[in-house]
């Protein structure tokens, strides 16, 4: 019976420097028992970097790395009891599909029959039956994914690490594939570590996210608190899709003045946020909608997008670009000032300093 | 009827333009190559003597006849074969332990990467120049290194046995670094994520040699071996210099015996007819070696 530990893989002031250069400054994050856990952030910022000082691929400069309650720091890679899905797949050339999936067992020794069993049930849950004895190179990129994900399976690893396992796929397998990993992990309930630069694969699949920015953890918490509650305008922009819009402004007396129009706030807000401050007003696409707290915005389309079920409008407003999301019967043609309504109850406002959500 | 498409008249203009292509270079082929090759194949059926001249003589197998029932001609294939088996296993498995620790970048490598070199840069001539004056019986440093401990000059060149080990020595020291060279670049254009695959799944590192370095370089071991060993075939020069065939002929290779027979006695006919011999020994051990080494290939495929 596995010892079951609040935090499972427990990260300590880690820090990473390549050379002279920090790219991780001390870090601290501690990933729950069973939790699925996504690390997220623009390409560069650092975590490909923590997933592999977590694997042992990559020493750390400094800090201490838990896993279980035990400080394996120093430990090789094989010693953490991780198996890691790597971004190009990784898989043996020179093996077959069962090869691939067995190698590992075989070479610790693993009774004959229980690899067997655990090989027959992997392949059977990832649909591989029909490429058992095929090679990764004549395998599509969908199934050498699922390949390699069988591989770490069949281990029953304590912790599984992902590195954008979906980044080479088409996006209809990308959306097909996550629903199968996020099922997977959640029935055999192993603690997961998932790095992407994908915010909705970030939101669909992760119990929480951790939020990355130049190697320093901006924000940790589960998909619906980083888009309702982001804590600074970074998170912000970086969650949800399309992008928030941000207008610059200043609070004067129950409104926010962005040039020469104002909205109204809600009164949540309004007792919240002091006259005359500078700040960073912050509003989704999709929240230009009718609700209690509405207010409303005129600006001139310069694009309009109709998707089906929405419609997209890119436009200007006070000379800054703003992307809305309306309903298809909204009556709207490029170059023709239209107003649109703004739910204020979800208004963000940032510091324009700091960034810091108000 | 469709009409006849663009890309139909395209491939219809390259498969004209191939002839413009292709005939230059077969011409030059035909006659660098192949032409001295069939003068060769006819000579090899005369007897001709260029000292004292004898007029050209149509002899047909004769020669061949009289190659394959020469002690000498045997002798001096096995002693080729027993040199080359020896020094292209060595110069394998050297190199390549030499390749594999390069590329796990000890320190100082990149220095050692120059050095290690440095022998293949050399004319075989001068290797075997160095190494003569390496084994002397009584001057050499290698002979001194023997007497310390108490034993008696040896005269490395005049044994047989120990003349061949110097041969396959010096093969050995004088072509590892062509094999470093390969398998260095081959192991440096092997995925290393595959390696740290393997390393999180805790695979020992002598496993991880064995099931999937070695398997993944199996077929540029298997082109390496081989260039290795037609080129060792034609070794002339080292034995020429080292001990010149001797004592007898019992260190005699292949092309050294072709050598001594065209540019001692002048036998031309009999030249031709050994070259041919010795192509036809190539081809032999080359398509055992290949035979071979596709069984291998194919038990990891
Ligand atoms: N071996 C290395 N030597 C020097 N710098 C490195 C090395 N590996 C990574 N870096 C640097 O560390 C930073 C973080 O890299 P990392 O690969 O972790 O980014 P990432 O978040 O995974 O990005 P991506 O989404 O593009 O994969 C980058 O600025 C990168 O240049
Ligand atoms: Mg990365």
């Amino acid at each position: 019976m596995r010892k079951v530990f609040m935090n499972h893989v427990e990260l300590k002031q880690v820090s990473k420097s390549f050379g002279g250069i920090q790219v991780i400054p001390p870090l601290d994050l501690s990933i729950r028992s069973g939790e699925f856990l996504v690390l997220v952030g623009p390409s560069g910022c650092g975590k490909t970097t923590t997933l592999r000082m977590v694997a042992g691929l990559e020493d750390a400069s400094g800090g201490e790395i838990l896993i279980s309650g035990v400080n394996v720091t120093n430990n090789r890679p094989g010693e953490r009891d991780c198996s890691m899905v790597f971004q190009n797949y990784a898989l043996y050339p020179h093996m077959s599909v069962r090869d691939n999936i067995s190698y590992a067992m075989r070479v610790h020794g693993v009774e004959k029959s229980e690899i067997d069993l655990r090989v027959g049930d992997a392949i059977k849950l990832l649909g591989l039956e029909d490429y058992i004895d095929r090679k990764p190179r004549s395998l599509s990129g969908g199934q050498r994914q699922r390949v390699a994900i069988g591989r770490a399976l069949v281990r029953k690893p304590q912790v599984f690490l992902f590195d954008e396992p979906l980044s080479n796929l088409d996006a209809k397998l990308r959306v097909e594939m996550r629903t199968e990993i996020k099922l997977l992990q959640r029935k055999l309930g192993t603690t997961a570590i998932y790095v992407t630069h994908d915010q909705m694969e970030a939101m669909t699949m992760a119990d929480r996210v951790v939020v990355m920015r130049a190697g320093v953890i901006e924000q940790v918490d589960s998909p619906i608190t980083l888009y309702e509650e982001p804590i600074n305008q970074f998170v912000a922009s970086f969650i949800g899709s399309p992008a928030m819009n941000f207008m610059e402004g200043f609070i004067n007396d129950g409104t926010v003045v962005l040039g020469d129009q104002q909205v109204t706030l809600s009164p949540e807000d309004a007792a919240r946020l002091c006259s005359a401050t500078p700040v960073i007003f912050g509003i989704r696409p999709e929240h230009f909608r009718r609700s209690d707290h509405q207010s409303e915005l005129s600006l001139t389309p310069n694009v309009v997008e109709p998707l089906g079920a929405h419609t997209l409008i890119l436009g200007s407003l006070e000379g800054q670009k703003i992307t809305v999301q309306v309903d298809p019967r909204f009556e709207v043609e490029p170059d023709i000032r239209c107003t649109v309504p703004i739910d204020m109850s979800q208004a963000h406002f940032f510091n324009p300093t700091s960034g810091i959500r108000l | 009827m469709y009409p006849v498409r663009y890309e139909d008249m395209v491939l219809t203009k390259i498969l004209e333009s191939k002839h413009l292509f292709i005939w230059p270079a077969f011409l030059t082929v035909l006659i660098v190559s192949l032409f001295p090759l069939v003068y060769a194949l006819i000579v090899s059926f005369q007897s001709i003597r260029l000292v004292p001249p004898i007029p050209p003589r149509f002899v047909g197998l004769d020669n061949y006849a009289e190659i394959v029932s020469s002690a000498r001609f045997w002798g001096s294939i096995t002693t080729t074969a027993i040199i080359v088996c020896i020094s292209v296993f060595l110069q394998y498995v050297i190199g390549f332990t030499l390749a594999l620790t390069l590329h796990h970048n000890v320190r100082g490598a990149s220095l050692y990467r120059v050095v290690f070199l440095l022998p293949m840069f050399l004319a075989p001539v001068c290797v075997a120049l160095i190494a003569k004056m390496l084994f002397h019986p009584v001057l050499g440093p290698v002979n001194d290194l023997f007497t310390i401990f108490g034993s008696p000059n040896i005269s490395f060149l005049t044994v047989p046995p120990l003349a061949i080990a110097v041969l396959v020595i010096v093969e050995t020291w004088q072509w590892t670094p062509f094999v470093v060279l390969l398998m260095l670049a081959g192991l440096q254009g092997l995925p290393s994520d595959v390696f740290e695959a393997a390393r999180v799944d805790n695979i020992s590192i002598w496993r991880r040699f064995r099931d999937i370095t070695f398997p993944m370089l199996l077929p540029l071991s298997i082109a390496v071996i081989f260039i290795r060993m037609i080129e060792g075939f034609k070794i002339v020069d080292t034995v020429f210099i080292l001990t010149g065939g001797g004592p007898g002929t019992s260190t005699e290779t292949l092309t050294l015996f072709a050598y001594n027979e065209g540019f001692k006695k002048f036998n031309m006919g009999m030249t031709s007819a050994l070259s041919f011999m010795f192509l036809i020994v190539v081809i032999v051990f080359g398509s055992v070696y290949l035979a071979a080494a596709q069984r291998i290939v194919r038990r990891y495929k």
